[in-house]
């Protein structure tokens, strides 16, 4: 299989009976999902059909690898392995068995197809649903949050009601029951609720599926229904479930009556993970599948860590380790077994290893840590040869401005950078703003004025070579609002002066585009998808304009019509629409209700680049590397969960008992094993050296003293004074 | 670095006998206060009391003060052996509060990404809220307006002058109701209940109604509601105080005489009954009490507290005698003869007592003559020509001396800056912001400002210039500079020269003019390259673009770090106006350059000064921030009874302004009637007037501590001068003519 020799162990794994269901455990780094991708191999090359083959893993990205292997040329052919999420799978089974459940379900057109929401357009009519509450009645005064954080907060209830199963009107009473402090704050947990079960029924009332109703539907009724459950189960025969500890307790259970009638079986346990607890991963009810499994093999040897590199994980494990066992936070595996370094590793192991293992650059101010950071990564590229695939640069969150300034300085030294944050938003995209700003021009019955700055903006990208001084030329000269409505006017209509300043060639182009809008004008306006579709093909990706051959503007303007379009189709056959849907997408965008967020398809990137992420992106990455660079180690983001006023994951998990109160032990501990846990997964995944990168000042100019640097003072300490007793 | 050499004094070594329990000191100006409660840090941590993860608590006042701290406890702890920065966190309180909020937002209501609201942009809230409330309510305050107005200047009033003071009275209100813990729904069930109409509150009520909406709908706070949070975080979770009590068993704070009373709340909080806690401060300093909720009284009351062991540190070894005797005239004059009764607790003891025989740090040699209280009476402008020639004489006798010209407001210190610089006296200011905030701020202002305006050679030249500005100090340089700026200021068509076209380029055509030179050429065409790159950021988010400029602005890590400060600044500005695009965001940043908005920035980037780095040269700022400073040779400037007033009928006060009826105090008055119905609203203990002659003695007391602030940050000479006022009818303040009176009996 690719080439990779896999161990007696992964062997054994992978040409296990085929008859056999297995329960296959390690920590990370051990190959385990070399192990699983190589009994994909084995069950095709076993003559399965690879329509019998269901590949499951909690997101997209952690299939990566078996994408990878089913493209390869030594996969056997013939049929298509399905991989896919437990939420890709109800959304299928939804479509297909419809009109077995709705009516069932509640919805109130169930003759009418089913609408899915996306991420964004469910926050927009959560925006819709819960804005009155706030403008009107004062729901969340008691609350300090951003109103688009607000909405998915909501929606993140309604979600964990679903993946954890239980009843969405518990929302609020489990939320208060663990809640002790102010009775004020609490009320807004009841407001919580009004607005959840307010989002439901309106999804109801319209055949809206968001993914809470997506899981509850195909957890509740399809699988319970025989017709749905017989299909899937006599279609998938073999199945692999891989990370089941970063899925959700309603996803286990689901496999976990399915397990009992497939042919095979493999599922895969990552130990000391569960890095999207925030997301619903149990990674408890994840290991009770074991209770399935015929057999139980346990990974224990490291194919990426080296021998200094295992002695500094064993040295933080040492100083994280939470001193009392946490009660019900968190569970009670998936701790560290004790882990043999890589066969092939070096032979320097204790204090010798961390030494060589653990460098760091203390700095004042931030900006020197970002370039200290560049100054070693550019010894390691030019001196020791080093690929820059092979570094990673890590942070707890990645703000704008650090990727930017990490990027940048990288850049200039000549090292190819690619940057994967969870997701981004298309607004943010020059491109975009090009296109809305045309579409604004192309629209004056929407009453949007752009500034002479944003008209500008758009002609400058909009029109080949045509730089920012004769662009403003241009927009000062011809952007002429009149009556509050935009106007453009024609080149030959302006100074013969100022035509030669801006030059005939650009003049001719401006024309043209000038042309095309002012034709569409003269015509009944189409769906703002469509225009931008036209827009785009007919003009910007003509010779002589700005998207030509530019494949990044050509994907942006191929999501922003996506993401029109989407928007466009679910509140189509809304009543209450009063404003034309284009200039309520531009106000959505403006707001950011609508970010327009898309993933970044970073596997398309420069694979050879250093990577800038957020920690736990690269986690769930599942990539080790040989070099990490740790920047702002002083700062509390290491430390931090994600908090969220109006939700709680572990509250609304299904291990706490409702009334429990959530309390300070049990936050702390919480985090204490969050460090733990991020800690050794990144020192886990690292094959040589860790480069810790300090600042006495964060990038806002707070002092900085997170448990990290702490825990990393405690190390050095331990290594100067055994180090002096010697 | 220098190395440390630290012998206590007598005082000094019994502050540093310290153990444990609760002490407070008082601590005389130049007494070496910071030098001791660094040491005592150091000593603490060293003495292996604490385990994994306990620290020394250190609180002080400002952020260069902290800097300050942590590095002289660093040096201590290494002096000892010991890694610094390990064992003790030096915080500001509002540092402080950001850290215990930042662990438990959640608790309070606040969700992980709350953000830090900028002073400006929640002034700018503030504003927005009480314009929409005034346009609603036009004339709910006309009962407070003076009974002299007819009714033309009365509608004038109402559109002219009623905004500022809405926006100061909600400014003062929103500030105490923060301080008092009572939360915009409190406030107005507090009202509800009461029977009578309460228009001055009802407004402030309103706005703030309105203003916590409008930080709530950002996901922000303001700086108070980070001290007023932590307190209700450690007050709501039992268990996450006792996890602080026990990370920090020991919390040593500085300037403990501009504690606030949520200050002194939250360090009483995690200091426990049983806990070790050491205040240090001097009640003679305290001057930060106006318009804010800091008092001197509770660092006194904490002195005289049965459980406390009170110390004095005493010895001074910064002025010559007669400073010293000066001060502590001051205070006897104070404490005697002031001839308002309730302000003879404005300053105390203990006196000044010089360095002991034999201390490494001698004071001055005395020479009264030194002294010189200014009798004359000068008009405002002659007051400051006065100052000018006798500070630029002083210091061309004196080059290698330290100069300081102390104002008691922003804006004398501005027109004195513009005196110097017209005198072509070299000089510092320190007003606002310093001036590296300033020069950074103006420098990427101006880039900003050609890259919104691309097409005009003006800005372009204004831009080359800032690119070279390294070169100014150079002649030959700055010839060369200044020429090649009036070049491009001649540039007819700005993208001939940026982006040449076929058969239309600029520099190409330059090179058959006289003046050519190769060397003209490689700058513009280096100058040419930079453009372009810059152009190209126009397309960023706006901090992008501010941090791509300043990295081809500046080399300084200092002047990097504002950049970034600033950079995150007007990226906050974008998430509050996202309809602001390059033009408005250039006039943000140029009212940080233009000095109009105090900057946080970063701790040696901005308070901090060190007055040694500017020998030959004066500084100029104000007394309070001249504070824990000292210069060879200091001038008071502007001590009248109307910047320091005491109290008595004749004196004018700034806070009461001429159209508002019976000399009333607005902002007062609305801070009296809220703590009235806190207190007890069936009680309602409120007179009109009342709380204005209450804040009348508070400013005068505070500013005769200003006084003696002044006073004490000369070592060898000191001059003190007055003038007659805007309007020519100001006296000198009662404590100048005091003191000088006191000075010239005891000189015959």
């Amino acid at each position: 299989m690719n080439g990779i020799t896999l161990s007696p162990q992964q062997l054994a794994v992978a040409q296990a009976s085929l008859s056999c269901r297995l329960f296959l455990e390690g920590v990370a780094g051990t190959g385990k999902t070399t192990a699983g991708v190589a009994r994909m191999h084995y069950l095709l090359k076993s003559e399965i059909p690879a329509d019998r083959l269901l590949v499951l893993t909690p997101q997209r990205t952690l299939a990566q690898p078996y994408y990878d292997a089913l493209r390869s040329p030594d996969t056997p052919g013939g049929g298509v392995v399905t991989v896919t999420t437990i939420g890709g799978l109800a959304r299928r089974m939804i479509d297909l068995f419809w009109p077995l459940v709705a009516e069932e379900v509640g919805f109130q057109r169930p003759a009418d197809r089913p609408v899915f929401l996306t991420l964004e357009t469910a926050q927009y009519y959560m925006a819709r649903i819960v804005t009155p509450l706030i403008e009107e009645e004062g729901y969340f005064d008691a609350t300090t949050i951003d109103r688009n954080r607000l909405y998915s907060q909501i929606l993140d209830n309604l979600n964990k009601a679903a993946v954890v199963g239980f009843p969405p009107g518990e929302i609020g009473e489990r939320l208060k029951g663990a809640w002790m402090g102010d009775l004020v704050q609490a009320r807004i947990y009841d407001q919580a609720q009004a607005c959840a079960l307010r989002f439901r029924r309106y999804c109801l009332a319209h055949n809206l599926l968001d993914f809470s109703l997506q899981i509850a539907v195909f957890a509740e009724h399809l699988w319970e229904e025989p017709l749905c459950r017989d299909h899937l189960t006599e279609t998938y025969t073999h199945l692999i479930f891989d990370n089941v500890e970063e899925d959700t307790p309603v996803a286990h259970d689901i496999v976990y009556s399915w397990l009992g009638t497939v042919e095979s079986g493999l599922v895969i346990f990552d130990h000391g993970a569960g890095y999207r607890s925030f997301l619903g991963a149990d990674p408890v009810s994840g290991h009770m599948l074991q209770d399935l499994c015929d057999e139980q093999r346990i990974f224990v040897e490291s194919f990426v860590m080296s021998g200094s590199v295992t002695a500094l994980g064993a040295a933080f494990d040492r100083v994280l380790r939470p001193s009392v066992p946490d009660g019900e936070t968190a569970p009670p595996i998936g701790d560290a077994a004790p882990l043999a370094p890589a066969p092939t590793a070096d032979s320097v192991t204790g204090n010798n290893g961390i030494r060589a293992t653990l460098h760091f650059g203390n700095r004042r101010f931030h900006h020197q840590m970002l370039d200290w950071v560049v100054a070693e990564i550019q010894a390691l590229v030019r001196d020791k040869d080093a690929f820059p695939g092979d570094i990673v640069v890590l942070a707890p969150f990645l703000t704008d401005s650090l990727r930017f300034s990490l990027a940048h300085r990288l850049h200039r030294v000549g090292i190819p950078v690619r940057s994967h944050r969870p997701s981004r938003a298309l607004r943010d995209e020059p491109a975009t703003q090009t296109l809305l700003t045309l579409a604004a021009l192309a629209h004056p019955e929407w009453e949007i004025l752009p500034s002479r700055y944003d008209v500008t903006d758009a002609l400058r990208h909009a029109i080949h070579e045509l730089d920012l001084v004769r662009a403003q030329l241009l927009a000062q000269i011809v952007y002429r609002p009149h009556r509050g409505q935009p106007e453009l006017t024609p080149f030959d209509e302006i100074q013969p002066d100022m035509q030669q300043r801006i030059t005939f060639v650009f003049g001719g182009r401006y024309e043209a585009l000038r042309t095309w809008l002012a034709a569409y004008r003269t015509r009944q306006a189409a769906p703002l998808d469509h225009f931008l579709s036209r827009l785009f093909g007919e003009v910007l990706s003509q010779p002589g304009f700005g998207f030509h051959r530019d494949v990044d503007c050509g994907l942006v303007a191929a999501m922003l019509v996506e993401s029109v379009q989407k928007f466009r189709w679910i509140s189509a056959d809304l009543a209450d629409n009063r404003r034309p849907l284009g200039r309520e997408y531009l106000e959505m965008v403006r707001q950011g209700v609508i970010a327009a967020q898309y993933l970044a398809p970073w596997q398309e990137e420069e694979q050879d680049a250093v990577l800038l992420a957020p920690a736990y992106t690269f986690l769930l990455s599942n990539r080790p590397v040989a070099y990490q660079f740790w920047l702002d180690v002083g700062g509390l983001g290491w430390w931090e969960r994600l908090y969220q006023p109006l939700t709680h994951p572990f509250v609304l998990s299904r291990r706490w008992p409702t009334g429990k109160v959530w309390t300070d032990a049990d936050e702390h501990a919480l985090r204490q094993r969050g460090l733990q846990r991020l800690v050794l997964g990144l020192v886990r995944r690292c094959r040589v050296r860790v480069y810790l990168g300090l600042s006495d000042y964060s990038e806002q100019g707070f002092e900085q003293e997170g448990p990290l640097l702490g825990a990393v003072q405690q190390i050095l300490r331990r290594f100067q004074s055994e180090r002096g007793g010697v | 670095m220098e190395a440390v050499v630290f012998r206590p004094r007598p005082s000094q070594a019994m502050v540093l006998d310290y153990t444990e329990g609760k002490m407070g000191v008082s601590a005389v100006p130049g007494s070496g206060k910071t030098w001791t409660l660094s040491a005592l840090a150091a000593k603490l941590v060293a003495q292996g009391h604490l385990v994994d993860e306990q620290e020394v608590l250190i609180v002080t006042l400002v952020n260069s003060a902290v800097s300050n701290f942590a590095t002289r406890v660093g040096r201590f702890m290494q002096d000892r052996g010991l890694l610094p920065g390990v064992g003790y966190r030096v915080r500001t309180l509002h540092g402080l509060a950001h850290d215990i909020v930042r662990e438990r937002p959640g608790l309070v209501g606040l969700s992980d990404q709350f953000s830090i609201l900028d002073e400006r942009l929640a002034q700018e809230i503030l504003r927005d809220a009480a314009q929409t409330w005034l346009r609603s309510h036009p004339a709910a305050l006309d009962a407070y307006l003076a009974l002299d107005l007819d009714e033309r200047q009365a509608a004038r009033v109402r559109t002219a002058r009623w905004p500022d003071l809405v926006v100061r009275m909600a400014t003062a209100l929103v500030k105490q109701a923060k301080d008092l813990q009572i939360t915009p729904p409190g406030l107005q069930y507090l009202l509800d209940g009461f029977p009578d109409a309460l228009p001055l509150l009802e407004m402030g009520c309103a706005i703030y109604v309105d203003y916590q909406r409008a930080l709530a709908y950002r996901g922000a706070v303001d700086f108070d509601d980070l001290i007023r949070l932590a307190l209700q975080a450690l007050r709501l979770d039992p268990a996450f105080l006792g996890r602080l009590r026990r990370r920090w068993p020991y919390i040593l704070e500085d300037e403990a005489q501009d504690s606030s009373r949520l200050q002194e709340l939250i360090l009483s909080e995690l200091v426990g009954p049983e806990g070790n806690w050491v205040r240090v401060g001097d009640p003679n300093q305290a001057i930060y009490e106006t318009f804010t909720t800091a008092s001197p009284k509770y660092l006194r009351d904490f002195l005289e507290r049965p459980d406390v062991l009170s110390l004095d540190l005493p010895n001074s070894g910064r002025s010559m005698q007669s400073v010293i005797d000066l001060a502590n005239g001051l205070v006897t004059w104070t404490t005697t003869s002031h001839p308002v009764p309730a302000l003879r607790r404005a300053l105390g003891e203990p006196y000044i007592l010089p360095a002991p025989e034999g201390d490494p740090q001698p004071n001055p040699e005395d020479d009264p003559d030194q002294i010189d209280f200014v009798a004359q009476s000068f008009s405002p402008q002659a007051e400051i020509e006065a100052v000018v020639r006798s500070a630029a004489s002083w210091l061309s006798v004196h080059p290698e001396h330290t100069v300081a010209v102390l104002v008691p407001r922003n804006d004398r210190g501005f027109a004195v800056g513009s005196a110097l610089k017209a005198a072509d006296v070299p000089y510092v200011e320190l007003l606002r912001s310093t001036p590296a905030t300033r020069n950074a701020a103006g420098a990427l202002g101006n880039l900003l400002n050609y890259l919104a305006a691309p097409t005009s050679a003006r800005k372009l030249a204004v831009t080359y210039r800032v690119w070279r500005r390294d070169d100014r100090a150079d002649e030959a340089k700055r010839k060369e500079l200044t020429g090649i700026a009036k070049i491009l200021l001649r540039c007819p068509r700005v993208e001939d020269f940026i982006w040449p076209r076929a058969g239309r380029d600029w520099l190409r055509d330059l090179q058959s003019e006289p003046f050519w030179s190769p060397t003209l050429g490689e700058h513009l065409s280096e100058f040419r390259t930079l453009v372009r790159r810059w152009q190209g950021t126009t397309a960023l988010p706006i901090d992008q673009i501010v941090l791509t400029l300043a990295q081809d602005l500046f080399h300084e890590p200092a002047d990097l770090a504002i950049a970034h400060k600033l950079a995150l600044v007007l990226r906050q500005a974008t998430s509050t106006h996202p309809e602001w695009r390059l033009p408005e965001l250039t006039e943000e940043l140029a009212v940080v350059a233009r000095n109009e908005r105090k900057f946080l920035g970063f701790a040696d980037a901005d308070t901090a000064l060190d007055p040694e780095a500017y020998r030959g040269q004066i500084v100029v700022t104000t007394m309070h921030k001249a504070k824990g400073l000292e210069w060879d040779k200091v001038y008071l400037m502007s001590v009248t009874d109307y910047d320091f007033p005491s109290a008595l009928p004749q004196d004018q006060f700034i806070g009461e302004p001429w159209f508002v009826r019976d000399e009333l105090n607005l902002e007062a008055e609305i801070v009296g009637q809220l703590k009235a119905l806190d207190q007890n609203p069936d009680l309602f203990d409120y007179d009109e007037g009342f709380a204005t002659l209450g804040a009348r003695r508070d400013y005068a007391a505070e500013r005769l501590r200003l006084f003696y602030v002044g006073i004490t940050r000369a070592k060898r000479a000191l001059a003190v001068t007055w003038n007659t006022g805007r309007l020519g009818v100001a006296q000198p303040s009662v404590p100048f003519i005091a003191l000088r009176t006191w000075w010239e009996e005891e000189a015959t």
